[in-house]
């Protein structure tokens, strides 16, 4: 099974300075920086997904005119032998558009744009169905919005393979399935293996439990020959992976243990845990005193003073920092962190928030981080050149390099599950 | 200690302020002083005046001080309303006595990020002027704030053309210096095609935005061919070169959308047009390998006849057809317009995979 990452630019800067706390003397961002591929000594993942809505909203103007021009494998910088193999793979970027009524991009402007860009594979234009319903059986139920947006998609795919035919396989086409149901997910699994795809991605996955993802990926493989390949589109549950791989799955993409390290609530930190998979840690909230919003707007409503967070700021990173070296206590340094967690958890001094449950869910979730140390028993790069900086949540360079840890954890994960005889 | 002693200088100026000048340390000024940042209380009630600090340019200005050859002579302005004496020494010499027992009394009326950076510069015996203004109450301080930081920055493009002439900036505007400078050749060599079409400060009636050619140069530095000729030793003449050459071929197979038009009568010499037309100067000289004019007019040959600089229509696409005025300064428009160009130029490009023709129009010509 193949671990696709899905990419929005997610560099770091090598030469970032840890204790400064700023980027490397005369950066260029993007050149100077490095992707997660370049930063391991191994690729934390088997390829990349780059979505044209991403390329769009998130690269500047002139990156996304170069990546046009140049191709994705370049400009991703997957051009080096021992990677030139690496699948790249392209999509709409349909939760970009999902409020718009029919998709801004035609079947053959994406045809051209994959090409152009040198893809290795290639979605069909689709359209995000939502409202989901297991119980439904057959093509039954929908919304007249869910069975358009059904049809588009359909049309879109047959369109797309048309489009791609002149283009002699220099990508592989890739059908989406769109469906309200498991039956009407089969059902449009069955009509675009019909029309001649032979990879499949099914679309409409992120917001799903894995209950749901499981009955459609069921109803799908019945529906479908059984060499058809299948790919999952933004699979938000990627650590219950397991629970997926009997169904072949050929390939999936994600981000999310890139995007957990600063985004989720308490899962920031990826370590292996035997036969159990992952446990996770949660990381040291010490946020920029003077560039974080939420402390701005603090500073702007006069409820704190600048020249106070960046005190408490200071003694937080002071402490950490000294306990790592075994130079302060633990309850120390928990209380040090929590000081300033205060004005960024709930906007009051910690004296007054100290019993709060917020504070104490934080006191507890960090006493686990601290006491187990999990950055110490890690051999990646990352942990072993920055100890416990990774686990401290603050600004891009961290987070993202906590994150592209978490990859190369869960790439180790993906690895070592027991092959389920997939179709490659 | 709750007395700090200086010996100033005094201005006359007012009969009811008084202004006097001394040197001190940054940490000597937020003894006596205090940045006052504005808020309000619960019951709606406005205080200070200050707003918050700006990490980055702290961090810039610190950058700055750190060097041995750092100056900072304009002065940090602090107000006092009260806690403050001044003794004559003679007609201007006096002495201020800041009286720090019930806390510092003044509170920084310009130059808070200034400050704040001298602050966090360590190992450094630096000492600025502080301009020490008394004054009746706090209203009238706060008057005094407004007036001092009422200023109007710099025009941009005045800052543009002097930067070139600027060293030891900060590094964020490195590629627009040199982006700058190249401008200005474009503008003043006699071998630029673009001579003089340029409107800058110092040449109000130029047409062409020099805002627009720069972000073409700046493109191309950042992500383009540009990047690669600015490491050679003649890097400078290469990229000089190469936008000469393109908008010389432009403007002659598109003379009848250049020549004599304003941004207002052609979307050529537009802002959006400049810029649009610079993403095909990068396909061209990367993918085709153009470098000379009439390699360039080769190249773009394909486009005539498909556009609507000055009149008619561009058509996008089936359900995307605008009118030739339609198209303004916009990002999203100089995309739209960029890869309108840029799919003609390389599906012509790809059907003329075999030899190289003979270019179309003769180099003596020009």
């Amino acid at each position: 099974m193949k671990f696709i990452f899905a990419d929005s630019l997610d560099l770091v800067d090598p030469r970032y300075d840890f204790k400064a706390d700023r980027n490397g003397i005369g950066r260029k961002p993007y050149w100077d920086d490095v992707y997660p591929h370049e930063l391991l000594a191994t690729a934390p993942y088997d390829g990349m997904l780059v979505s044209r809505g991403i390329v769009e909203s998130k690269y500047t103007e002139s990156q996304a005119m170069r990546f046009r021009r140049s191709g994705a494998r370049v400009f991703l910088r997957l051009d080096e032998p021992e990677r030139a193999r690496f699948d790249i793979f392209g999509d709409c970027g349909a939760f970009t558009y999902a409020n718009e009524d029919v998709p801004p991009y035609t079947p053959d402007d994406m045809a051209e744009f994959y090409d152009d860009c040198g893809f290795t594979h290639g979605c069909s234009v689709d359209h995000i169905i939502f409202d989901y319903d297991l119980t439904l059986k057959g093509m039954e139920g929908g919304s007249a919005k869910a069975h358009e947006r059904f049809e588009v998609t359909l049309t879109n795919a047959q369109k797309f393979l048309e489009a791609t035919r002149h283009m002699s396989n220099r990508f592989t086409p890739m059908g989406v399935v769109q469906g309200w149901s498991p039956g009407s997910m089969a059902e449009a699994a069955r009509r675009l293996a019909t029309m001649g795809y032979n990879y499949l991605a099914i679309g409409g996955m992120a917001p799903l439990k894995a209950d749901q993802i499981r009955s459609c990926l069921q109803a799908i493989r019945e529906a479908i020959p059984l060499d058809t390949r299948i790919h999952i589109l933004g699979f938000a549950k990627a650590n219950d992976i397991k629970l997926f791989a009997p169904f072949k799955i050929t390939s999936f993409d994600t981000s999310s243990p890139l995007i957990r390290a600063f985004k989720d609530a308490k899962q920031n930190y990826y370590l292996p845990n035997g036969d159990k998979g992952l446990s996770y840690y949660t990381a040291l909230r010490i946020p920029q005193a003077l560039e974080n919003t939420k402390l701005l707007k603090h500073i702007k409503s006069g409820t704190f003073r600048s020249e106070d967070l960046s005190r408490l700021e200071a003694a937080a990173l002071d402490s950490v920092r000294a306990y790592d070296k075994g130079q302060v206590t633990l309850d120390e340094t928990l209380e040090a962190v929590l000081a300033y967690n205060a004005p960024f958890a709930v906007g009051q001094h910690f004296e007054e928030v100290r019993d709060s449950t917020t504070m104490r869910t934080l006191a507890k979730q960090y006493r686990v981080t601290l006491e187990e140390q999990p950055w110490r028993r890690c051999d990646c790069s990352i942990c072993r050149s920055l100890s416990i900086e990774v686990m401290i949540f603050r600004a891009a360079n961290r987070n993202r390099r906590r994150g592209i840890h978490n990859l190369g954890v869960y790439k180790s994960l993906i690895d070592n599950l027991p092959p389920s005889g997939e179709a490659s | 200690m709750s007395q700090m002693s200086y010996l100033a200088i005094q201005a006359p100026q007012s009969t009811d302020h008084i202004v006097v000048s001394f040197a001190a340390t940054a940490e000597e000024i937020l003894r006596f002083s205090t940045i006052d940042r504005v808020a309000r209380s619960a019951e709606g009630t406005l205080s200070g005046f200050q707003r918050p600090q700006i990490a980055s340019h702290i961090r810039e200005i610190k950058d700055y001080l750190e060097k041995p050859d750092a100056v900072l002579p304009n002065p940090i302005v602090v107000a006092f309303t009260r806690g403050v004496q001044v003794e004559s020494v003679d007609d201007q010499v006096c002495r201020v006595t800041i009286d720090t027992a019930d806390g510092p009394p003044g509170f920084v009326v310009d130059g808070q990020q200034r400050l704040s950076a001298l602050a966090q510069v360590k190992d450094k015996d630096f000492r600025v002027f502080v301009s020490a203004l008394v004054c009746r109450d706090e209203a009238e301080l706060r008057r005094q704030f407004v007036l001092i930081n009422n200023t109007r920055p710099l025009p941009k493009s005045l800052i543009y053309e002097l930067l070139p002439t600027v060293g030891g900036l900060p590094d964020r505007l490195d590629n627009r210096s040199l982006a700058a400078e190249l401008t200005a050749q474009l503008n003043y060599r006699e071998d630029s095609s673009l001579r003089g079409q340029i409107k800058q400060h110092t040449n109000p009636q130029g047409e062409i935005s020099d805002t627009a050619i720069q972000r073409v140069i700046m493109n191309s530095l950042n992500d383009g061919v540009m990047r690669e000729f600015i490491r050679e030793p003649d890097g400078e003449r290469r990229c000089f070169d190469l936008v000469n050459n393109f908008y010389r071929a432009v403007q002659i197979v598109f003379s009848g959308d250049w020549r004599d038009h304003k941004p207002r009568t052609s979307r050529l010499v537009h802002g959006a047009g400049i810029s649009a037309m610079g993403y095909v100067m990068e396909h061209l000289a990367i993918l085709d390998g153009a470098r000379k004019w009439d390699e360039f007019a080769a190249g773009m040959g394909c486009l005539q006849g498909r556009t609507a600089w000055s009149s008619g229509e561009w058509r996008f696409a089936d359900d995307d057809v605008r009118h030739w005025k339609a198209i303004q300064n916009l990002n999203k428009d100089i995309v739209t317009l960029a890869h309108y160009l840029q799919a003609i130029v390389r599906a012509d490009m790809r059907s003329r995979k075999t030899p190289r023709p003979a270019p179309l129009l003769d180099a003596a010509a020009v």
